[in-house]
């Protein structure tokens, strides 16, 4: 048979194409005129006279596939932006090194957020859709937990090959955001100095948070670990006091302030209330951390309903004493994590909600008889968006009590600062950098992160923000505008950064990846995924572990890792399962070869059919549009 | 080598003979076991072929259309509705010339739901332009496809062989399995006209305005009417090979016979019983069994049935506001004859209903009493 020309084979509506298609038609060797003299000259099979290789069926497009990695709904969360998918290949594959260096790329303690971390990662794993989300902070602490802190660091710059100038950075403070601070600054190439009052370094890690549930020595090894990386450490150095303010911004270039929040609220309610059973449940945290002796009485009352309220109680019932915690809402709108609060009630921890402290009656020795409380119920949502508590007048009851702990909230101590830096009661205000504006007189340029910004009061948020602050830092002293870096740097929709991105990292799969892109639940085709419940997480039962300051589960299994690693779901993130080249319809996934990971597009035949797209299991194929 | 083997698995043993490359296909009963026999091939590694599964009938045939233009040798399988899916693809696989092989169990097509055995399912695709041969028996059906692979690839059309629900898919009968090494030299590997070339990309299939389309029809029918002078060949180089012999049709005690039954399939062997029975008691009586129905062989079916003073045909099917089918293209064959017997037409066993020798015998019995054949068929066996 013979090649007929086909005006059908370009768009009407597209004439550029139309043109462009004519163009190489007349230039191909294909526009032989042939005529048919009798039906005896058409062959049986009907192929085309000619070679079809100007045909770029291509040019029927109008929309495209393009093969790139997105951000999955994990690390979308994750306000550090941890790559989450990148280290769970890695641990699948059993490459438990790479897995952990590729962590502490964007979160340098994997080890205290294995153990501390809200997961908000979890919250948003797609795979809950299926059966239930991965437990990503157990795999976490699986990988933080294999290799000591105090390893050699792969990244490490050395400091006399640095061709820019060094930097000296004053980190004030060494909770988690002075940790990260630090942590990231060293890497860029400063010198760093972090300065705590206490005597443990670690702030809230160490003091704040009791030891089952993040164990001292994993704080400790972290400060090993930092000072292995040229970081100098100088605890009981208290800013404004030992060291004046003015000293730190005279003497580094930078000074990054990470003082916490660590003054607690407290409320009057009674005027003997220098009485010493009646103190801050903060206060009391530390005593214990410190290992001081702290007398109890047997009944401990907690005014509060915050994440120190619970560790508050759940150490009193593990001193022995009964622990009772009162807030004046109901649980639904407790601000503390629903999983510590439900492991406090297995504890014996009582919760006595809509109940409001009003009186505190003492004996005739001034110790604590009972805490009078006033019963409360719930009225209109607030500006909080919570339910306002609204008092029952006169209807009170009372809780026989022999210490009473308040909880109800820390602000930051900004004495230290001598007014030089602008701050509201409660925070410090920072641009999208962290820099802080202050009239010291000389020098260095101020920064600030964690619990004294205007930041939600996580771990990892305070993480976060010492490595946003680090980058700002290293902008500038490079001279480069944070703001023109940030559009680079940013993960998906929230305040993530990426210190991968910063330093030009290549990522765990070679291929372009589109970092604002995000995939939820909505884009990934569960068909192609089997149901495969999570394991069982095996914890200490209430009666052994109420007992113990030590951590009441282990850190998971090698087998019970693997598990976990193989039901993720690689949101956004191609792992070569061959859907997009099966599917394929014009053979125009061009299949990997040995050397290079995953695929290529053949535009030259691609007709933008979008098949590959719908296949592609995880997402990691997207649509354009074109022209 | 002899075994005894169901129908559907005849035609899979055949198909693994025959070397297939690339089988594609959707369950359905009473198709289903020749394609599980055929993938646990595929999986043993008995044969090394290509099991594509597929969505639905209509996908299975386009798939193959596919794998036989790259040159590969390909086979499918269906039934009844499954069939009516291919339709659309079964006009483009003949036109596209595309030797491609299918074993269709006739199955009774749905109004009500029936499973068992009619042939309107094939019948209803015979303007499709592929070849249609209808079988008899177990050993007829492995023959079938490797002879059915040798004519497709000579003349460039897809074949089709069709035979009844459970009377045979479904029945063990001893077959004799030939040797390998002598179907491999029966069919010798496939080598397709044009092959496909990446470097040398060429269009298939493409686009024949008026000023051709008609000449391209026209070069189906001649492809299809030599067929005709070519299935012979082919038979007859099968007799030599494995000895046993098939033509276009098949006859049974015709020679002199007054009345020629004419019969399709299955019924054909319990027909011979009641031929047998009334040559005893002294009646003329012949048989002529239909094999190949597309391409019609004309000059065949008046040869034989010419001299008949009646001819009856039996039909397991039925082309609804007409009657049967086999006897409506027989009577339009025995038109232009210098001699026309009258053509009793029956419409019997539909849905799968028993067809026994008893009947038959009744059947012709009622011929011999009746002069002319009423206009209107005969449904033997109506619950009246």
């Amino acid at each position: 048979m013979g090649f007929r020309e086909k005006s059908s084979l370009f768009r009407m509506d597209q004439p550029e194409k139309g043109r462009k298609f004519m163009a190489d038609k007349k230039r191909s060797e294909m526009a032989i005129k042939h005529e048919f003299k009798s039906y005896r000259d058409i062959t049986s099979m009907h192929v085309s006279l000619g070679n079809m290789l100007y045909n770029k069926t291509g040019s029927w497009r109008f929309i495209k596939p393009i093969y790139e990695d997105k951000i999955p709904a994990c690390q979308n969360a994750c306000p550090a932006g941890n790559d989450i998918e990148g280290w769970v290949k890695l641990l699948n594959n059993m490459e438990y090194e790479k897995a952990y260096w590729h962590l502490k790329r964007e979160e340098p303690f994997p080890a205290i957020l294995g153990r501390v971390c809200f997961k908000f990662c979890e919250d948003a794993c797609n795979r809950a859709v299926l059966d239930d989300c991965i437990s990503i902070k157990e795999l976490e602490r699986f990988v933080g937990d294999q290799f000591a802190p105090t390893i050699p660091h792969p990244e490490l710059p050395e400091n006399d090959s640095q061709s820019h100038k060094i930097g000296h950075l004053a980190v004030v403070g060494s909770g988690p955001s002075g940790m990260s601070a630090a942590y990231f600054a060293r890497l860029l190439g400063f010198e760093v100095t972090i300065f705590d009052k206490e005597a443990l370094l670690g702030g809230m890690l160490r003091l704040g948070i009791p030891g089952y549930r993040l164990p001292g020595q994993v704080v400790a090894a972290e400060f090993e670990g930092l000072s292995n990386m040229g970081i100098e450490l100088r605890p009981n150095t208290e800013i404004g006091k030992d060291i004046p303010m003015e000293t730190l911004t005279t003497t580094f270039d930078y000074v990054f302030l990470a003082t916490g929040a660590h003054r607690s609220l407290s409320m009057e309610l009674t005027e003997n209330s220098s009485c010493c059973r009646i103190m801050s449940a903060l206060t009391f945290l530390k005593q214990v951390a410190r290992g001081e002796t702290v007398a109890l009485g047997k009944r401990v009352v907690v005014i509060g309903g915050g994440n120190t309220a619970i560790d508050a109680a759940r150490t009193a019932i593990r001193m022995g004493c009964q622990a009772t915690v009162i807030y004046r809402r109901s649980m639904t709108e407790m601000p503390a994590h629903p999983e510590e609060v439900r492991e406090a009630e297995e504890e014996g921890v009582i919760f006595r909600f809509l109940a409001a402290p009003e009186d505190i009656a003492l004996h005739a020795d001034a110790t604590i008889e009972k805490l009078v409380c006033c019963e409360m119920e719930l009225g209109p949502a607030d500006e909080s968006g919570r339910c306002r508590p609204i008092r029952k007048e006169g209807v009170t009851f009372d809780i026989p009590a022999d210490t009473i702990l308040m909880a109800i909230g820390e602000k930051p101590d900004f004495e230290y600062l001598s007014r030089r830096i602008p701050t509201t009661d409660t925070i410090i205000h920072t641009q999208e950098d962290f820099s802080v504006s202050s009239d010291y007189p000389a020098g260095a340029k101020v920064f600030a992160g964690g619990d004294i910004t205007d930041i939600p009061h996580t771990v990892v948020h305070a993480i976060a923000s010492g490595k946003r602050a680090a980058i700002a830092m290293d902008c500038d002293r490079r001279g480069v505008l944070f703001s023109d870096v940030l559009n680079r740097i940013r993960i998906g929709t929230g305040t993530a950064v990426s210190f991968s991105k910063y330093m030009n990292w290549a990522p765990v799969n070679p291929v372009q990846r589109n970092d604002q892109n995000v995939v939820d639940s909505t884009k990934i085709v569960y068909d192609y995924f089997i149901k495969t419940p999570g394991f069982e997480k095996s914890i200490q039962p209430a009666d052994l572990r109420k007992d113990s300051f030590e951590p009441y589960h282990a850190t998971l299994s090698g087998e019970e890792a693997i598990h976990e690693t193989a039901r993720c779901l690689h949101c956004g993130r191609c792992t070569e399962c061959d859907n997009c080249l099966i599917f394929c319809p014009d053979v125009s996934i061009l299949d990997r070869t040995r050397e290079t990971f995953g695929y290529a597009i053949d535009y030259d035949y691609c007709k933008g059919c979008g098949i590959c797209f719908t296949e592609c299991p995880r997402h990691a194929i997207t649509m354009v549009s074109e022209g | 080598m002899k075994k005894a083997i169901k129908g559907n698995h005849a035609v899979s043993y055949g198909v693994k003979l025959s070397k297939v490359g690339v089988i594609s296909a959707y369950p359905i009963t009473p198709q289903t076991t020749i394609v599980e026999e055929l993938s646990e091939m595929c999986a043993s590694g008995d044969l090394d072929a290509r099991f594509i599964k597929v969505e639905s009938e209509h996908s299975a045939m386009a798939a193959l259309i596919g794998a036989a233009t790259t040159g590969v040798r390909t086979f499918t399988a269906t039934s009844g509705n499954g069939l009516l899916l291919m339709h659309e693809v079964l006009h483009w696989t003949a036109g596209a010339r595309l030797p491609i092989v299918m074993a269709n169990v006739n199955r009774a097509v749905s109004g009500v739901w029936n499973i068992w055995a009619e042939q309107t399912d094939s019948l209803a695709q015979r303007d499709t332009g592929w070849i249609q041969i209808y079988c008899e028996s177990s050993q007829e059906l492995l023959d079938g496809v490797i002879m059915a692979y040798k004519l497709a690839e000579k003349v460039m059309l897809p074949v089709m062989i069709a035979y009844d629900a459970f009377f045979l898919s479904h029945t063990t009968e001893i077959v004799d399995i030939p040797d390998a090494d002598l179907v491999d030299r029966f069919i010798p590997p496939y080598v397709p006209p044009v092959s496909l070339n990446f470097d040398d990309p060429r269009m298939f299939g493409g686009f024949f305005a008026t000023d051709y389309f008609y000449e391209h029809r026209y070069t189906l029918q001649q492809a299809s009417r030599e067929t005709l002078e070519c299935y012979p060949e082919v038979c007859r180089e099968f007799h030599r090979v494995f000895g046993r012999e098939y033509d276009l049709v098949e006859t049974y005690r015709t020679e002199d016979a007054e009345v020629i039954l004419v019969t399709a399939g299955a019924i054909t062997s319990v027909s011979r019983i009641a031929i047998d029975k009334l040559r005893d008691k002294g009646e003329s009586v012949g048989l002529m069994k239909l094999r190949m129905f597309r391409p019609v062989p004309v000059d065949c079916w008046r040869e034989v049935l010419g001299k008949a003073g009646k001819v009856v045909v039996i039909d397991r099917n039925l082309s609804v506001g007409l009657g049967g089918v086999f006897a409506s293209e027989i009577r339009s064959a025995l038109y232009a004859s210098t001699h026309r017997p009258p053509i009793y037409s029956v419409v019997a066993g539909l849905g799968g209903r028993d067809v026994t020798p008893e009947d038959v015998e009744g059947i012709l019995n009622h011929v011999l009493a009746h002069d002319k054949p009423s206009d209107e068929p005969l449904f033997w066996g109506l619950k009246q």
